[in-house]
């Protein structure tokens, strides 16, 4: 009988068309503003690395001065001083490791019909390119050996090596990057990493930046002193100088562990509790806090990358979902009060109340999926509107598939929902009283 | 084929109570065609409606075709009315956007037969009511009389054992009136048993036997004179009184 009253609710769709066109309007426009909001909330909700998301860790521990410390308070700073991060590095804590700050270059093109421009980049280890995928085109990462002899070497990305190489491989090239000279190792690839949960700090866009141009390793850009770009705390004077500066306590550096499992997050812990507990004896750490470690979904939440903005517009557009059912479920009852005649003969020509209750809900499944389709449309222009609106909204107002099917099924479901009452309505008709007035 | 003893049926609002039948007695055999009168008020749709299983009874019983309907829930209800029942209403309740095909499709659908049995109890229903070469048509495209055939087909396709007619000449000319009364006689004939309330005399002394309907009560059960087909019955052509 499905297969019947798909059919019947097809037709049904002729029967009063401007009536149905409003319930499909009001449905799709419901539908629409909910998976358009919700669409931006999933992507960026989601898990960027699932398969090693429990496994990179992100520590802090707090090097804040002791004035307006109280004991319990959590650490207020989400970076780390270049003294702890150089320290983290050589740890050998984890299985990986990389320091990460935002560095930006002036690069002196080969080609003559290219001036020279400034890009940004980032200062990493040679960890870095394997603990977050980073997917090569041409060549590789430097390697560890090249961090400690902090080389002149670059990864470039793929933008950048596309506008001064074209679909030419450059690895092996040599490029000038203020002022010095660096050989080009290797090429990413397309990298979209939503959110860009490693280095949400600082970048543009935060979690939401585009791909970065160039990479160098970071003992190298300490020892070319290369210019920083990204976010700088410092609570205490500093001397001048580049190395005043490096011996300070400004935090600067954002950091990651990767541990080889996720148990092993216990002993990583360990580690940071036993060289907080150290620097303390050695009076560089002053505060008696807690030394805190933050896998990627909790990283994501600690920053707030989800921000209460975001989860306010989803809530209202599932508000505004509900008026659209409840002006559904009044263009219904509308729609189903005047096919009283009709329940009243099928009930009479052998129709139980369940086939008639059965009848009428695919009905408005029906209106549902049309519902559903018109609200898919209307949301890819709503992301579409979303993503002109900058950047980073480029990157997270697209549609996946599981928003799509996500969509048919909200359409559906809350045609359902909206044709349950309507549809109780229908069935409580008692047929010998339509079945004379006709 | 329908038994009703000692029913009532009470309407009850929260001001007053309403008797539509009390006491209510009939004995309708297999195959008989009786026609019900009665002045208007009287209970003649209420015990039409008890009798198609539209509306339940206050207490006393009733048996169809062997089957005590009293207690039934509603899918049982429905069943039986499915199987053993067929409706002919005066305004004909053609659903108006199905074709003739589909619209004597909906009880066979209920029925759960499949779809080259449908196709077939559809044709020779329709054949049966002389529209065979309009089933694609839509009912606006009928007169009342073609309108009442194909509700008469409806009512046939599922070979009900009794067919409930509510005035269905009421809508029509004397002319189509007469076709359609000659198509339930010929239905009779070939076995139906039919329960027809009418208003019109001449139709009620056509069938077989008369019932009276005054307040809620059968006010007296009359043999009428034979029709034609029962004419083949009784070859002396005397009048039969019950």
């Amino acid at each position: 009988m499905f297969q019947y009253y798909f059919v019947l609710g097809l037709r049904s769709l002729r029967r009063n068309p401007a009536l149905t066109a409003l319930m499909v309007l009001t449905l799709a426009v419901g539908v629409a503003a909910s998976v358009a909001t919700l669409t931006i909330l999933h992507v960026m909700s989601g898990d960027p690395i699932p398969h090693k998301s429990d496994r990179l860790f992100v520590p802090l521990v707090d090097n804040g001065p002791v004035q307006s410390y109280k004991p319990g308070d959590e650490p207020n700073d989400n970076q780390l001083s270049y003294t702890d991060a150089k320290n983290f590095l050589n740890s050998k804590a984890a299985e990986r490791a990389t320091a990460i700050y935002g560095a930006s270059v002036a690069v002196e093109p080969e080609r003559k019909d290219i001036g020279v421009f400034t890009t940004r980049g980032l200062a990493v280890a040679s960890d870095y390119f394997n603990m977050f995928d980073a997917p090569f085109r041409h060549g590789q990462a430097w390697s560890p050996a090249d961090d400690k002899a902090a080389a002149n070497v670059v990864v470039l990305g793929r933008k950048l090596a596309d506008k001064l190489y074209g679909d030419t491989d450059p690895v092996g090239k040599r490029i000038t990057l203020s002022g010095k000279q660096y050989q080009i190792v290797g090429v990413l690839d397309k990298w979209t990493v939503v959110p860009r949960f490693h280095r949400i700090i600082g970048s543009a866009d935060g979690a939401f930046s585009d791909e970065d141009d160039m990479f160098v390793p970071f003992t190298t850009s300490i020892r070319n002193e290369m210019q920083r770009n990204g976010s700088t705390s410092c609570t205490d004077d500093i001397s001048p100088g580049y190395q005043a500066f490096l011996d300070s306590e400004c935090t600067w550096i954002q950091f990651w562990f990767e541990t080889r499992s996720a148990s092993d997050r216990a002993s990583l812990q360990n580690y940071l509790d036993s060289y907080a507990a150290e620097q303390r004896k050695l009076g560089r750490l002053k505060r008696n806090a807690a030394n805190r470690l933050y896998d990627v979904r909790e990283w994501l939440d600690f920053m707030k990358v989800v921000g209460n903005d975001n989860k306010l517009s989803a809530w209202l557009a599932f508000g505004f979902l509900v008026l659209c059912l409840v002006n559904t479920i009044g263009l219904l009852l509308a729609k189903f009060s005047v096919r009283a005649a009709e329940v009243g003969i099928r009930r009479a020509l052998g129709a139980s109340r369940r086939e008639i209750f059965q009848q009428f809900l695919i009905e408005t499944t029906v209106v549902g999926l049309v519902g559903g389709v018109l609200g898919l449309a209307l949301a890819f222009g709503a992301l579409a509107l979303i993503a002109m609106q900058s950047t980073a909204l480029t990157v997270v107002a697209h549609m996946d598939w599981i928003m799509l099917l996500t969509t048919f099924a909200m359409a559906v479901l809350s045609a359902v929902l909206a044709g349950l009452l309507p549809t109780w309505r229908a069935c409580q008709v008692t047929p010998a009283m339509q079945l004379k007035s006709q | 084929m329908l038994r009703m003893q000692n029913l009532n049926k009470v309407y009850r609002t929260h001001m007053i109570e309403t008797h539509a039948l009390r006491g209510f007695e009939i004995n309708v055999k297999q195959g008989e065609f009786v026609t019900v009168t009665g002045p208007s008020g009287s209970g003649k749709t209420s015990f039409l409606n008890i009798a198609g299983l539209l509306e339940e009874f206050t207490d006393g019983e009733y048996i169809l075709d062997g089957i005590n309907v009293k207690g039934m829930d509603d899918n049982a209800r429905s069943r039986l009315r499915n199987e053993k029942l067929g409706f002919i209403f005066q305004g004909f309740n053609l659903i108006p956007d199905l074709s003739l095909f589909d619209n004597v499709d909906v009880p066979l659908r209920y029925r759960g037969f499949n779809a080259a049995e449908r196709k077939e109890r559809i044709e020779d229903a329709l054949a049966k009511v002389g529209l065979a070469s309009r089933m694609k048509h839509y009912p606006a495209e009928l007169s009342g009389g073609q309108q009442q055939r194909v509700a008469i087909a409806r009512a046939l396709a599922g070979s009900p054992k009794l067919l409930l007619a509510d005035e269905p000449t009421g809508n029509l000319d004397t002319q189509m009136a007469r076709g359609v009364m000659e198509l339930l006689e010929e239905i009779n004939a070939q076995g139906t048993t039919i329960l027809m309330v009418t208003h019109d005399p001449e139709l009620a002394v056509r069938s077989q036997r008369n019932v009276h309907i005054i307040d809620g009560q059968v006010s007296d059960l009359v043999r009428k004179a034979p029709t034609l087909f029962d004419a083949n019955a009784h070859a002396d052509g005397k009048t039969h009184v019950a």
